[in-house]
């Protein structure tokens, strides 16, 4: 995906063509939706180049994640955004949402969405009757009431994006990639519309080089979000090869499809019946099975937990999930990091240390 | 003396260890010095003086380095990190398998060995100073002791002040008001190793530390640490006859393999 435009130049050109940009910050909310009123969200999960100015408002022990989304509201990284949207995905960012009510000025609406925090029909009716709120916010906002029939081709087009995502991931580390280069475009789709990432997706899956077996000892990486991006290297340098993802921002939105004739029971079923999240509050029994048949379907000898340093979220699952994966005979690696830093030299040493005792 | 044939490099945050070994893995010769800012050239010039390998051209003989400067040998040297070293380096001189404790200067590590010599598992402290040789050393200075000094101070004491802290800056501040306060400077050293002694045990449970538990790096010196360490963790430590060059030594075991290989 080397002449995959950058979020600037895919900002400017959506602008350019009359359409609004909303910031949304991490991790569900339905793409579809918003694409309905021609609004392109554009995802933020701190990291990169968004520096520290949030420190100064927030406690000490908020995580990085969050940290960063608010340096680059303070920072003005987000003035391109004419809308915010604030999933309620933990304690962290509920805290934010709230203080964006406070700082975003009024002209700039602020969107939270609150998320089920169960399975089944009712937590389905509920994220249905939440996207119908949203919709009700946007018209007002937009001035246009997108019908059912433009709601679910907006939602077949993410559909479609979807299913070129699931592929990459089917084929993640045999296709010959360094690990940067797989997330790159895989993560594109935080801020292409979807029929760009699917153009540029299909055109990956065309012309890259298919492997038999991974180059490297096959790992499962699991975690929010692989920033900073020296982990990709680090993990290659070390020999490891990613075949199997759980990252909060990639693998846990391989969504599920839906048939439903409803728009909003569509795309809540999608959310909802994507893999098992901690940030959905998915039993942890389910995200181990989920884990385990990851591992065994891709004959994963490690997973590496990436975690954001107060990620409560992942925190409350790690220890049994290491443990199940541990029992299974997958050897399991916690690393903890601050996103907005470099990675330190043990978490290097660490990585290389569990690929020698798999050596 | 018998032939280097084999060489291991553990370019350590304090120290800088070089030993090379025989044929039989006996260690017969071997250096160690405070590690210099420029560990690249440091490591060249020590390389440089074993006997018989090479001279200023280099060894040529296998070299495998390891510790915090282990990516800045020339790359035509293998590299290991100090988990896999210490653990080879240890399982080799104490022939058991067990649970290591390495107490080296920026950081710690638990490593738990299986009975082929292997890492079945391990645990690293957080990349701040708490819980490492530096933690001591910079109290110790405080104090005006060597780090030896002030750990037979802290066995001296029948008493012990509890300290809350194992952040160095937190508890350095914690220890100047406590000798304010009027406490003994042996109580504190006693409550400073007991503090340190305590984390480094919850790593160790953390890891899934099993018995016979062996300790390796600088921090195996220091006898109030060890005895504190044995109280936390109710089980006796057995050390290797030089703890402070397990890095080394396992690297130049690894090295020995891969040549035999
Ligand atoms: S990293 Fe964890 S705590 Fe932070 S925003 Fe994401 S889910 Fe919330």
């Amino acid at each position: 995906m080397d002449s995959t435009p950058t979020r600037t130049q895919v900002i400017a050109e959506h602008k350019r063509s009359g359409g609004r940009i909303a910031a949304v910050f991490p991790v569900h909310y339905s793409r579809a939706l918003f694409r309905a009123f021609n609004i392109l969200p554009v995802e933020v999960w701190g990291g990169g180049r968004t520096g520290n100015a949030g420190d100064a408002h927030l406690q000490a022990y908020t995580c990085s994640v969050v940290r960063g989304v608010l340096s680059a509201h303070l920072t003005g990284m987000l003035r391109d955004a004419e809308l915010y949207c604030v999933p309620h995905t933990c304690d962290s960012l509920q805290g934010l949402g709230s203080l964006f009510l406070d700082l975003v000025d009024p002209g700039r609406p602020v969107i939270p969405i609150y998320l089920p925090r169960d399975e089944g029909p009712a937590a389905v009716a509920f994220m249905a009757s939440e996207l119908r709120a949203i919709y009700d916010r946007l018209a007002e906002l937009t001035g246009s009431r997108p019908s059912d029939a433009d709601l679910q081709r907006a939602i077949d087009r993410e559909c479609e994006a979807d299913s070129v995502l699931a592929a990459m991931l089917e084929l993640q580390g045999r296709l010959a990639l360094p690990a940067r280069a797989f997330y790159a475009a895989a993560r594109s789709r935080e801020y292409l519309p979807a029929e760009q990432f699917a153009a540029a997706g299909r055109r990956l899956l065309e012309t890259t080089v298919r492997r038999e077996e991974p180059a490297g000892v096959p790992i499962l990486l699991s975690g929010i979000v692989p920033e900073p991006e020296e982990i990709l290297d680090q993990l290659d340098a070390a020999g490891a090869s990613i075949v199997a993802d759980d990252m909060a921002c990639c693998g846990r939105r391989n969504y599920a499809m839906s048939t439903n004739s409803d728009p909003f029971g569509r795309m809540a079923e999608q959310i909802l019946g994507g893999p098992p999240d901690s940030t959905r509050g998915v039993a942890v029994e389910r995200r181990l099975a989920h884990l385990l048949s990851l591992a065994s379907a891709r004959r994963v000898r490690a997973a590496v937990f990436y975690e954001v340093k107060f990620c409560e979220p992942e925190a409350f699952y790690l220890p049994q999930l290491r443990r199940g994966l541990e029992e299974a005979g997958i050897k399991t690696l916690a690393l903890e990091v601050d996103i907005s830093e470099r990675p330190s030299h043990q978490i290097a040493t660490r990585i290389e240390a569990l690929l020698e005792t798999l050596a | 003396m018998s032939t280097v044939v084999a060489i291991g490099a553990d370019a350590g945050s304090t120290t800088t260890k070089l030993v090379g070994i025989s044929h039989d893995g006996v260690i017969v010769w071997e250096t160690i010095e405070p590690t210099e800012p420029r560990m690249r050239e440091q490591l060249e010039r020590l390389l440089a003086t074993i006997p018989g390998s090479g001279g200023s051209a280099g060894p040529t003989v296998p070299v495998v380095a390891t510790g915090y400067g282990r990516n800045l040998v020339d790359t035509k040297h293998r590299r290991v990190t100090e988990i896999t070293c210490h653990a080879t380096g240890v399982y080799r001189s104490i022939r058991s398998s067990g649970t290591l404790i390495d107490i080296g200067g920026q950081d710690s590590k638990v490593i738990v060995i299986d009975a082929a010599g292997g890492v079945v598992n391990f645990a690293m402290n957080d990349k701040c100073a708490a819980g490492t040789g530096r933690f001591l050393e910079v109290v110790a200075a405080r104090m005006r002791e060597s780090v030896q000094d002030f750990a037979a101070l802290a066995l001296s004491s029948p008493e012990e002040v509890a300290i809350s802290n194992t952040c160095t800056v937190f508890a350095e501040s914690e220890m100047v008001s406590l000798l304010a306060q009027g406490h003994a400077i042996e109580s504190i050293s006693r409550g400073l190793h007991r503090a340190l002694a305590r984390r480094v045990a919850s790593l160790a449970r953390s890891a899934g530390a099993v018995a016979p538990l062996m300790m390796s790096g600088g921090g195996a010196h220091n006898v109030a640490l060890r005895a504190l360490l044995e109280n936390e963790l109710g089980a006796a430590i057995r050390l290797p006859a030089k703890p402070q060059l397990m890095g080394a030594y396992g690297a130049a075991l690894l090295a020995l393999r891969r040549a035999a290989a």
